[in-house]
């Protein structure tokens, strides 16, 4: 940050003006008290010498160059603490992602831009670019196992793809290549239960990590995807567990 | 339930119709329930309470009688936060936009409170956006808070409140002022909920057809802040708005007085007059004295042994009746007094139970109403002075009740009936001032039927408020000055002397003499002779000795700066930099202004609307947007003026170049340098009182250290003067909006109207008398009197004390040095008896 902020002229179109023109009311970005709570409930606070008050100030006062170049709105987890004890209920998320979005798609956190693109490069939309197939496989493989060494679950069932289930249910991508044994817990639950649920063998992938890369374009590739497999299926509900 | 029975509680519902001409809706308000505010764990965790609920934890009628305690546990809490604006300033899950106006100045009050009860250490945190003290006086309270009790102050809006299980103690987060998260553990939190309008108070004003605002207050306009939308239909108090003690007083006499000038014609009408029986003679009879011995609930009869007091109170010289009460203020308790003075032939009461300050003046009724003079009475002071002072020890408490029984008894034997003089009482008013005060306290009294002399120092009316345009909420201001001199002038009760100011005064209470110079070549002099006095002389803007005024053109005040918009737009700037407190809240003028911080954003908004473009800077200390104010800050906000915060410590500095004023100032968030270029640089000039000196030396009327006139009490009689007769409203009493003067100004008049309805008045019989035999006229007691009373008559060569003027202080009485001097109902003997016998029971 310079020494000294330089102030003055006329008003400039800043970044704070563009992202409030697409936010209804817009996000009310300009109706900062100063008065910290937000800073003081973020995860995020103190990291790069930032927080969200100072971030949204950065942006009242016109600092874009400053802004674009942060890597903290990288930080925020878009948990929307900030958000729900602002007196003034001042959008802080909605600023951080369309912040986000301003930066060249190619230039954004190697991390999570990856998981997008593996998320993208099949129908599971799994970030950890899983086909279908082989979900499929590990699902039908680790609930045969639990069915035959635990005897009081010899019921219990995973089913892939099965129409007209009550609930359909998205899983962590992570689990089924590295864990396996991680989903196993919240079947037993469902089947005590007696939930009537379903996996998707398309749109499984429960994580989105285009939105979180705010890749707009991509998000919506995968909402829409989950989504028609949910409809396809004639699921009533959709239970994300992400 | 109620030890006195004073409620009925086979009461029911009743309907009676009555005749009325105007209706005042004071439906009040209720605090901000906070129980839906999860953070704060209200509800959750006991040693979480409301303000409301500290309040009654203060109050000796409390929960744990004063002692402060905290709920939990009963122990005394060593460290308190407040944490204010909680369902305040809050349009996200309150959806309060508004400032609730007095929560600031209460949490001070209360933590000034808490530290003086809990002797040892106590450490008081309020935590706050900003701080608004902004009323008269409030700014010293402040900081006496802040430097000599040592309360902290923490800008900052509190996350979350949650309880550490092992010690009920509660940690409060929150993030400082360099955007550091803090966790601080107290023992107690109050949260400071704001102030709103009762559900009940909404219904009525739908039944009634009257227009209501977003937040539920009576919808008023700016120069009729009394109105409601209906007609004939007034209000005060929070219904109208959030305000304080002063201003809700203030405005409910306002009210009074506007509702009461459309019904003048019939005033004195459905009046019903109290029939006084023939004073007793009681000149050849000895003293018969009643002692009557209070246990006011158990506030005495607690601490004291009541039947034995009394017991005593029955061998005491000339003692001939005695009884003891539950509530000897009660109503029926009055019959029973009237019933046992008339029975036992009394001719002398004694009470002994609370002050009398509070309630002498009702006992006196009492005597009165059975044919004793009201100077046959005498009060023993056994519950402020004693029982309450010494609550854990009763024993003693019930030999003092007797010591302090048998003085009163002593003097009581002592006194003798005294004659009030009945003076009478001049109608017509003097209105000192023609500004928006003094002439609407002038149209109000012509309203009410009443003759007005209303002078003016300068050639024309209207006063500093001729130099504005509009107010906040847009209304035009001069062409409301325009209306106001076409009705005075109209008005034929009304006589205004412009030019003119006031060079002799005298006289009394109902019968002022006052000497007019009007300016001219003739310096022309007239005697104006009227009942009372209407003090509305105004303030001015401060003329500012910082930032550059005065050397660069470009350095403006805020009423400067609002007439160069007006003339020329705002098409040319490109950047506006407002400095706040200039010229207040320093070591020169310690008060708040009150009104610069929404004169900045009034003309920060305005700039706005005329170009959207211009960037306006405002740096301010605390940002006081009190009450419905509040909403236009907000504005200013959304528009994009952008406001950063200093401290006194760190002003901005300013420098002058070719290309703008440079202003640098440390952002407060940022914490960084920002340094801005601005085309015009506006000041937040405070305010200064007009100059007075003349006009209060030739009236005696008192001023505070600022130069504004004193009222009689703060809180219940902020429009009077000590003086009787003499009111004072407007900025001559402290800065203040136009609308705050519009109905100051009518409460003024309201006051003065309850004085000069009545044709005559009583002088209190409590004054000094000199006894010409004895005096040498050494003139002591002209020289010492605080109201300049005595005077020396060089053609009959005595001293004179006239009874109108004297105000029973008694400094002449005990100056004196050859007791020539007696002052009625403190006479010497009256005061040695009482002496004598304190002694006899053996000190």
């Amino acid at each position: 940050m310079a020494e000294v902020i330089k102030l003055g002229g006329n008003k400039k179109s800043y970044i704070i003006n563009k992202v409030k023109e697409i936010l209804p009311e817009g996000g009310n970005l300009n109706l900062c008290l100063t008065c910290g709570a937000c800073s003081s409930g973020c995860p995020a606070t103190g990291l790069e010498e930032m927080d969200p008050r100072k971030f949204l100030r950065m942006a009242a006062l016109g600092m874009d160059d400053e802004i674009l170049k942060s890597e903290w709105p990288w930080m925020c987890t878009m948990c929307q603490r900030c958000i729900y004890i602002c007196p003034m209920k001042i959008d802080i998320p909605q600023l951080v992602f369309n912040i986000r979005a301003m930066r060249p798609r190619e230039e954004r956190p190697k991390g999570i831009l990856g998981s997008c693109d593996m998320a993208i490069r099949n129908e599971s939309c799994s970030a950890m670019g899983t086909s279908p197939e082989d979900f499929t496989f590990v699902v039908e493989d680790v609930l045969a196992e639990y069915q035959e060494s635990q005897p009081e679950f010899a019921e219990m069932q995973a089913p892939i793809d099965k129409v007209g289930a009550e609930f359909f249910l998205n899983q962590n991508s992570r689990e089924p290549v590295t864990e396996p044994d991680e989903m196993v817990p919240l079947w037993k639950i469902l089947h005590l239960a007696g939930a009537d649920w379903t996996y998707g063998s398309k749109g499984w992938g429960g994580e989105n990590y285009c939105m979180f890369i705010a890749d707009n374009e991509n998000w919506e590739k995968v909402v829409r995807t989950t989504a028609k497999q949910t409809d396809y299926l004639k699921c009533k509900t959709y239970l994300n567990t992400e | 339930m109620c030890m006195a029975k004073a409620i009925n509680y086979e009461d029911k519902v009743r309907e009676t119709k009555i005749n009325i001409g105007s209706v005042i809706l004071a439906p009040g308000s209720r605090g901000y329930d906070p129980s839906s505010l999860d953070y704060l764990g209200y509800g959750k965790y006991p040693n979480v309470v409301t303000s409301d609920g500290f309040e009654r934890i203060l109050s000796a009628g409390g929960p744990y009688y004063g002692h402060i305690m905290r709920p939990l546990d009963r122990e005394e809490p060593k460290k308190i936060a407040w944490l204010q604006c909680v369902g305040s300033r809050d349009t996200n899950r309150a959806c309060n936009g508004y400032c609730s106006s007095v929560c600031c100045m209460y949490a001070v009050k209360e933590a000034m409170i808490a530290k003086e009860h809990i002797k040892g250490d106590l450490d008081c945190v309020i935590f706050n956006m900003d701080l608004r003290t902004f009323g008269k006086d409030y700014e010293k309270y402040f900081l006496r808070g802040k430097d000599k009790e040592k309360i902290r102050f923490e800008k900052a809006r509190v996350h979350t409140v949650t309880e550490i299980a092992e010690t009920g103690d509660l940690k409060v987060r929150f993030a400082d002022e360099n955007g550091e998260i803090k966790e601080e553990a107290f023992s107690m939190v109050v949260l400071s909920v704001g102030l709103q309008v009762r559900q009940s108070a909404v219904e009525l004003a739908k039944r009634l057809g009257i227009k209501l605002n977003q937040y539920n207050f009576a919808a008023t306009d700016p120069f009729t802040p009394v109105c409601t939308s209906r007609p004939g239909f007034y209000t005060c108090g929070v219904f109208q708005g959030p305000k304080d003690i002063p201003e809700s007083v203030t405005e409910a006499s306002a009210a009074a007085g506007v509702a009461g000038a459309d019904i003048a014609q019939a005033r004195g009408k459905d009046v019903e007059t109290i029939q006084m029986p023939e004073q007793i003679d009681i000149s050849s009879e000895e003293p018969r004295i009643g002692v009557f011995v209070c246990n006011c609930g158990i506030n005495i009869g607690g601490i004291v042994d009541v039947p034995e007091v009394q017991k005593y109170a029955a061998t005491l010289p000339n003692v001939v009746y005695t009884d003891s009460n539950l509530f000897t203020c009660s109503q029926d308790t009055q019959e029973k007094i009237k019933e046992k003075i008339t029975e036992q032939k009394l001719n002398r009461v004694v009470v002994a139970s609370c002050s009398p300050k509070t309630h002498e003046a009702m006992f006196m009724e009492t005597l009165e109403a059975c044919g004793l003079n009201k100077y046959l009475f005498e009060m023993a002071n056994i519950r402020n002075q004693n029982s309450w002072i010494h609550s854990k020890d009763g024993e003693a408490a019930t030999e003092k009740s007797k010591d302090l029984i048998r003085m009163a008894v002593g003097r009581a034997a002592t006194l003798k009936p005294l004659v009030e003089k009945v003076i009478s009482v001049n109608s017509r008013a003097l209105v000192i001032g023609g500004g928006i005060a003094g002439i609407n306290a002038s149209l109000t009294l012509a309203k009410q039927g009443f003759e007005v002399v209303l002078i003016e120092k300068e050639d024309g009316l209207g006063g500093f408020a001729r130099q504005l345009n509009h107010t906040i909420e847009g209304a035009n201001i001069r062409t409301y000055i325009e209306k106001l001199v076409a009705d005075i002038n109209s008005e034929l009760k009304i006589e205004v002397l412009t030019n003119a100011q006031v060079s002799g005064f005298g006289g009394y209470k109902g019968n002022f003499e006052t000497e007019i110079t009007i300016a001219g070549d003739s310096k022309e002099k007239r005697v104006i002779k009227h009942g009372v006095i209407i003090v509305a002389t105004g303030a001015e803007e401060y003329t500012p000795k910082e930032y550059l005024y005065g050397e660069d053109d470009r350095v403006i005040t805020q009423t400067q700066l609002s007439y160069k918009i007006e003339k020329e737009g705002a098409k040319k700037l490109s950047g506006v930099v407002m400095i706040q407190c200039v010229g207040s809240r320093n070591s020169e003028m310690a008060e708040c202004s009150r009104i610069c911080c929404q004169a900045a954003v009034k003309n920060a908004l305005e700039i706005k609307k005329l170009n959207p473009d211009t960037m306006v800077y405002i740096l301010y200390r605390d940002i006081r947007t009190y009450g419905l104010l509040e909403d236009y800050y907000r504005q200013a906000r959304e528009k994009g003026v952008i406001f950063i915060r200093f401290n006194q410590e760190n002003p901005p500095e300013v420098k002058s170049s070719a290309e703008g004023i440079l202003v640098r100032i440390k952002d407060h968030v940022l914490n960084k340098d920002l340094e801005i270029s601005a085309d015009i640089l506006t000041l937040s000039a405070g305010m200064r009182a007009a100059n007075t000196d003349d006009l209060s030396a030739i009236m005696k009327l008192n001023r505070n250290a600022e130069g504004y006139f004193i009222e009689a009490h703060v809180k219940l009689r902020p429009v009077d003067m000590p003086s009787d007769g003499i009111f004072v409203c407007g900025t001559a009493h402290a800065p203040k909006l136009i609308s705050e003067t519009i109905s100051q100004a009518q409460a003024a008049a309201s006051r003065a109207v309850t004085f000069l309805a009545k044709p005559t008045i009583k002088l209190s019989a409590i004054n000094a008398k000199v006894d010409p035999e004895y005096c040498v006229k050494c003139l002591t007691c002209v020289r010492s009197c605080p109201f300049e009373v005595p005077v020396f008559n060089i053609e009959k060569k005595v001293i004179e004390i006239d009874e109108a003027l004297c105000h029973g202080c008694g400094v002449c009485t005990a100056v004196c040095p050859r007791q020539t001097i007696q002052l009625g109902f403190y006479e010497d003997n009256q005061i040695i008896s009482k002496i004598d016998a304190l002694l006899s029971g053996g000190v």
